[in-house]
């Protein structure tokens, strides 16, 4: 019964900048995940999270977006950079979380205008993950020149992408399915 | 002291997996006693249903 459970593999667009080429990355990626046996999807679109920026972290913490994260066997993140870094209001979203996070998997996509496809911002995150207890994989997507990879309509322009993809996925889903084995059947004590 | 009670998921009614300790240090007023002075914060109990996935905490 256990092992006859989707996985429920979520995409976060983690940004909320108008005339965001991410949204196509975001949507390409969904597409992707879907197609993969035994797997569930959805884009969260963080500018449909509503948060205050009043305050930060656990105390703001939305039920919506807590109960995917508790769901969720993993996660895909859709990161634009942005300064060489990621968007303040993801760390914003991600921050609202902590118990949900812990020991499931997540794979970064770096989305960038420039040659260095989203690397900066990647390395960037990855501390991030470490400390809210996500396990990333070593596999990542870079779209370098994004603009010049989705035609106007959200059309995905250079086909090499979706080996990319599909690789960076299995190893998604592999240490998604180990770490809920771990999570469900190997205990701490 | 460490809680030994099994934690009982809320859906399944199933005793649920320990599967992670973290130490948090973000600890508001409320919080202050229940810091353990050996590791300078809280620590958090993480665990998962394995009926049907979900996951709780709670302070150790």
């Amino acid at each position: 019964m256990e092992g006859s459970r989707s996985l429920f593999l979520p995409v976060i667009l983690g940004t909320t900048r108008q005339g965001r080429m991410s949204l196509h990355v975001s949507h390409l990626l969904t597409q992707e995940v879907a197609k993969q046996n035994g797997v569930e999807t959805e884009l969260i679109d963080i500018a449909a999270v509503s948060l205050p920026t009043g305050d930060a972290g656990e105390a703001i913490k939305e039920a919506g977006f807590s109960g995917k994260m508790n769901r969720a066997d993993g996660l895909v993140i859709v990161a634009p950079e942005y300064n060489h870094g990621y968007s303040g209001l993801l760390k914003h979203v991600l921050d609202s979380c902590l118990k949900e996070y812990i020991h499931k998997a997540v794979g970064i996509v770096g989305v960038s205008a420039g040659p260095f496809g989203g690397t900066r911002v990647i390395q960037n995150l990855l501390p991030v993950m470490r400390e809210i207890g996500l396990v990333t994989i070593f596999w990542d997507v870079n779209f370098s020149s994004v603009q010049k990879v989705f035609a106007e309509d959200g059309k995905l322009l250079d086909e090499s992408y979706i080996r990319r993809i599909d690789k960076f996925l299995k190893e998604l889903i592999w240490m998604a399915k180990t770490l809920r084995q771990g999570r469900e059947q190997i205990s701490l004590d | 002291m460490a809680n030994t009670d099994k934690m009982i998921c809320s859906r399944c009614k199933v005793e649920m997996n320990h599967h992670c300790d973290k130490i948090v240090y973000n600890v508001d007023a409320h919080d202050a006693g229940k810091t353990d002075p050996s590791l300078g914060g809280i620590i958090e109990e993480f665990h998962t249903c394995p009926k049907c996935g979900s996951g709780a905490s709670r302070h150790a």
